[in-house]
C-alpha cells in the first residue's frame, strides 16, 4: 500500500527506478531552469534513472538526458516509498 | 488576431516559408526533400549554426530557409540567436514547425511560443517511425483541431508525408493560442504589447509575441528594438516592469506556464501503448556511455578509423593512385606530352618539375591526400549518423571540465578531425564566449584535420603503430595540458553539461554517401587551388634560389632543434598554407625519416599555424586580435614541443 512519498536528490536515485519531478534546489541558476523546462523536465514528470556514473542519465518520455552531477544533484524528486 | 487567416504576414509579396524547431528533429533533412539542396545532416545537434536558404521544389516561386535548431525561445545561444534574427528580419510566408513525433510535449512547448507571432503555422510531426517504434500514437486531427493549424506526421529520411506536407502548406493559418498566462502576467504582456503596437509596430510579428519574447528577455529581439527610435526607452520600461531577481523570475514563469500547456495538451492527444525494447540501439547506447565500457569502446572506434584511413586509405589507396597510376602511367605521359609541346625551360619546369603544378600540386592533390580524405569522411559520416558522437560528450565530460569547459565541446573537437575550419563555426553551439575561445584555440593548435590526421596516420603507419600511436599520445597530452592551461588563464563561468542524447541508429549509407561526396567537392574546391598556389610559390622560392637559402636559415631550428633532415624546411613553408599540404611534404620524404624523426616532423606540423581557411575563420568568429594572438603562440610553442619531444625521445633511447 503505497503510503507517503520521500524526496530525495536525482543523484540518490538508484539506477532503474522509476520517480516524479518534484522541484529545482535554489542553487540552480536561472538559464539553466530554462533550459531543464526546454528539455520538459516539469513539475510531476516521471524520470527513469537509467545511469549514474560517469552523468546522471535519464529517460524522459523518450528522450535520453544526460545531467552533470551539479545539476542533478540539485533537483529533487519523489519515489513512492512503502510502508 | 490569433485566429485571422490573413495576418501581417500573409501579406502578397512574401514567399519566404521557414523550418524551425529543436535541435536534431530532421529539418535538414525535411530541406533537402523540399528543395533538393543538401544540407549537411547529422544525428546530433547543432548540425546546422547559419540559416540555409534555397529555392523550393513545390513552388519555384518560394524559398526555403533551413534554420538553425532551438532548444528553446527566447534565444540563448548563438545558434538560437540566429534563428531569431531570420524571424525578426524575414518576410515570412510562413513558418513550418518540425518536431519530433515522439517528444510532442516537447514540441508543443516551441509551438507555444511560435503560435504567437502572428504567423500561419503548419506543424509535422517528424520521425513518425521512431514514434511507432516507440508505442507512441498521436492523434494529429484532434491536435490540428485544438491548434487549428494542419498538422503532419512525416519520416523525412524516407519521404514519407512530405508531399501531404506541401499540400497543407495553402491551408496554414495562425494558430489558436495553446494558453493564457496568469492574470498578473497577462497583464505585463499586455502593457508590453500595446506599447510595441503604438510605439515600434514590427513589419511582420505580432506585437503579442515580440512582448513575450522580450519579458523573457530574448537578447536578438532586445538587439531589434534598440534599433528602433525610443527603442531604448522602451527597453528599459519593459526591464522595469519584469525585473530578473528572484526565483520566479517572469521568464521562468512564463516559460514553466507554456510547459504546463504543452503538457496538458500532449497528454490529451497521445496514446502510449507497452511496445518491446529496440535492444540493439539501447545496448550500443548504454555501451557507448558506460563508465567501464566506454572508453574501450572509444578505443576500438579509433583504431577501426586508424585501420580504415591509415592502412587502407593511405597504405592501400594511396598505393594504388599514387604510385601505379600517377608515378607509372599518368606522370610519364603529361610530362612527355609538356616537353613534347614546350620543349625543355622554366614554363615546362613550372608545370611537371620537381615543384611542377602537375607532378607536385595535383598529385599531392589527388593521389595522395583524396584518398586519404575520402576514407576518412566515409568513417567520420558513418559514426555521424550513428549518433556516437553525442554520446562521447558524456564520457569526455570530466576530461573537458578540466579545461573549464563541459562535455558538449566535444562536438567541435571532433568536427575538428574532419575539418578544422567548419568546427570553428561549429564552436557557435557552445553557450559561452569563453568556451568558444578556449575550444577555438585547442582546434586551432591541437587537431589535425582529416587530411593531414590520414597523412599522418600513412607515414607514422607504414613506420609502425607504435610510432602512430606515440605521436597520438603526444597530440593528447599536449592537448590536455593546454587545455588545463587554458582553462586556468582564461577566467569565467562553466556552464555544466545537460544534453539531449538522441537514439543511436544503424547509418544511412544513402545519407553517408551524400554527406561524403558533399565534402569531397568543397574539399577539392578549397584544396586544389590552395595546393596549386603552395606549389607555384615552391617553384617561384626554387626557380629563384631562395629555397636553398631558407633551407639553410631554417637548419638551426629543423636540425638543431627538431633533429630533421634540412629538407624538412621545405615542408614547413608548405605548412604555412596547409599543415596537410606540409605533412605531405614529409610524406615524400618517407624512407629518408627515421621514426623518430617522422613521429617529430609530424608533430611539429600537427600544432603548426592551422590552414588559411580556418585563420580566416578565426578572424570571423573571434576577431583578428585574437586571431593574430592565437597565431603568435601556435608557432613557437609548436617548435618548441617539437624540440622538446625530439629530445626526450632521443633521451629515452627511441629512434
Amino acid at each position: 500500500m503505497i503510503a507517503h512519498t520521500v524526496r530525495i536528490r536525482l543523484t540518490g536515485t538508484p539506477t532503474g527506478h522509476r520517480v516524479r519531478l518534484a522541484e529545482f534546489g535554489e542553487e540552480i541558476d536561472p538559464l539553466q531552469r530554462e533550459q531543464l523546462l526546454a528539455y520538459g523536465l516539469v513539475a510531476q514528470q516521471p524520470l527513469t534513472v537509467l545511469q549514474q556514473r560517469p552523468m546522471t542519465l535519464v529517460l524522459c518520455e523518450h528522450m535520453e538526458l544526460a545531467l552533470e552531477h551539479g545539476v542533478a544533484h540539485h533537483i529533487w524528486v519523489e519515489e513512492e516509498a512503502r510502508n | 488576431m490569433h485566429h485571422s487567416p490573413l495576418s501581417p504576414a500573409s501579406t502578397p509579396g512574401n514567399s519566404t516559408l521557414a523550418l524551425v524547431g529543436h535541435p536534431n528533429v530532421g529539418k535538414s533533412v525535411l530541406f533537402h526533400r523540399l528543395t533538393g539542396t543538401y544540407v549537411n545532416v547529422s544525428n546530433y545537434p547543432g548540425t546546422t549554426v547559419e540559416a540555409a536558404r534555397a529555392t523550393a521544389r513545390f513552388d519555384r516561386t518560394a524559398s526555403l530557409l533551413d534554420t538553425p535548431g532551438v532548444l528553446a525561445l527566447p534565444s540563448r545561444s548563438d545558434d538560437e540567436r540566429a534563428t531569431m534574427r531570420a524571424l525578426l528580419s524575414e518576410n515570412l510566408r510562413l513558418i513550418v514547425q518540425v518536431g519530433d513525433a515522439k517528444n510532442l510535449r516537447r514540441t508543443l512547448n516551441l509551438t507555444a511560443l511560435l503560435a504567437e507571432l502572428g504567423v500561419p503555422l503548419v506543424l509535422t510531426l517528424n520521425m513518425a517511425d521512431e514514434a511507432r517504434a516507440c508505442g507512441v500514437d498521436i492523434d494529429t486531427a484532434a491536435l490540428a483541431g485544438e491548434l487549428e493549424i494542419p498538422v503532419v506526421a512525416t519520416v523525412a529520411t524516407a519521404g514519407e508525408g512530405v508531399a501531404a506536407l506541401t499540400d497543407h502548406f495553402a491551408h496554414a493559418k495562425v494558430p489558436a493560442p495553446l494558453l493564457r498566462y496568469d492574470a498578473e502576467t497577462e497583464q505585463v504582456i499586455e502593457t508590453v504589447s500595446t506599447l510595441l503596437a503604438e510605439s515600434v509596430p514590427h513589419p511582420h510579428l505580432a506585437a503579442r509575441g515580440l512582448a513575450i519574447l522580450l519579458l523573457g528577455r530574448d537578447s536578438e529581439v532586445e538587439r531589434w528594438l534598440t534599433t528602433q527610435a525610443t527603442g531604448s526607452d522602451i527597453l528599459t520600461r519593459i526591464h522595469a516592469l519584469a525585473p530578473l531577481a528572484g526565483r520566479d523570475s517572469l521568464p521562468a514563469r512564463l516559460a514553466r506556464q507554456r510547459g504546463h500547456a504543452a503538457d496538458a495538451l500532449a497528454r490529451t492527444v497521445t496514446q502510449q501503448s507497452a511496445v518491446p525494447d529496440r535492444t540493439l540501439s539501447l545496448l550500443l547506447g548504454k555501451i557507448a556511455v558506460h563508465p567501464l565500457w566506454g572508453g574501450p569502446l572509444l578505443l576500438a572506434v579509433l583504431y577501426a578509423v586508424y585501420l580504415f584511413v591509415g592502412d587502407f586509405g593511405a597504405g592501400v589507396l594511396v598505393g594504388l593512385l599514387e604510385e601505379n597510376l600517377f608515378a607509372d602511367i599518368l606522370n610519364p605521359g603529361i610530362k612527355d606530352f609538356v616537353l613534347s609541346h614546350l620543349g625543355q625551360g622554366w614554363l615546362a619546369d613550372m608545370l611537371v618539375g620537381e615543384y611542377g603544378l602537375w607532378t607536385m600540386g595535383m598529385t599531392y592533390a589527388l593521389a595522395l591526400i583524396l584518398p586519404i580524405v575520402t576514407t576518412f569522411f566515409l568513417a567520420f559520416g558513418v559514426l555521424e549518423d550513428s549518433g556516437y558522437f553525442t554520446r562521447l560528450s558524456v564520457i569526455a565530460n570530466r576530461v573537458f571540465a578540466s579545461f573549464g569547459l563541459n562535455g558538449r565541446a566535444v562536438l567541435p573537437m571532433v568536427l575538428g578531425l574532419g575539418c578544422v575550419t567548419m568546427a570553428t563555426l561549429t564552436t557557435r553551439i557552445l553557450h559561452t564566449p569563453r568556451e568558444r575561445l578556449i575550444t577555438t584555440f585547442l582546434l586551432a593548435l591541437a587537431i589535425p584535420c582529416s587530411a593531414q590526421l590520414g597523412v599522418v596516420l600513412g607515414v607514422l603507419g607504414d613506420i609502425s603503430f607504435g610510432a602512430a600511436a606515440l605521436w597520438g599520445l603526444c597530440v593528447v597530452l599536449i592537448l590536455l595540458f593546454t587545455g588545463w592551461l587554458a582553462g586556468q588563464l582564461i577566467k569565467g563561468r562553466r556552464v555544466p553539461l545537460v544534453t539531449e542524447l538522441p537514439p543511436m541508429r544503424m547509418p544511412v549509407m544513402g545519407n553517408v554517401l551524400k554527406k561524403t561526396t558533399g565534402r569531397l567537392k568543397w574539399y577539392l574546391a578549397e584544396v586544389i587551388p590552395l595546393f596549386l598556389l603552395g606549389t607555384f610559390i615552391m617553384f617561384a622560392l626554387d626557380h629563384f634560389g631562395a629555397l636553398p637559402w631558407i633551407i639553410e636559415a631554417g637548419k638551426p631550428i629543423v636540425t638543431g632543434w627538431l633533429g630533421l633532415p634540412p629538407e624538412a624546411s621545405a615542408a614547413f613553408v608548405m605548412g604555412f598554407l596547409r599543415r596537410d599540404f606540409g605533412a605531405t611534404g614529409l610524406f615524400v620524404l618517407g624512407s629518408q625519416l627515421s621514426a623518430l624523426q617522422a613521429v617529430v616532423g609530424m608533430l611539429t606540423l600537427t600544432l603548426f599555424v592551422p590552414c588559411i581557411a580556418s585563420v580566416m575563420m578565426i578572424i570571423k568568429e573571434q576577431g583578428l586580435r585574437t586571431a593574430t594572438l592565437m597565431l603568435a603562440i601556435i608557432m613557437p610553442v609548436a617548435f618548441f614541443i617539437g624540440g622538446l619531444v625530439n629530445h626526450l625521445l632521443r633521451f629515452a633511447g627511441f629512434s
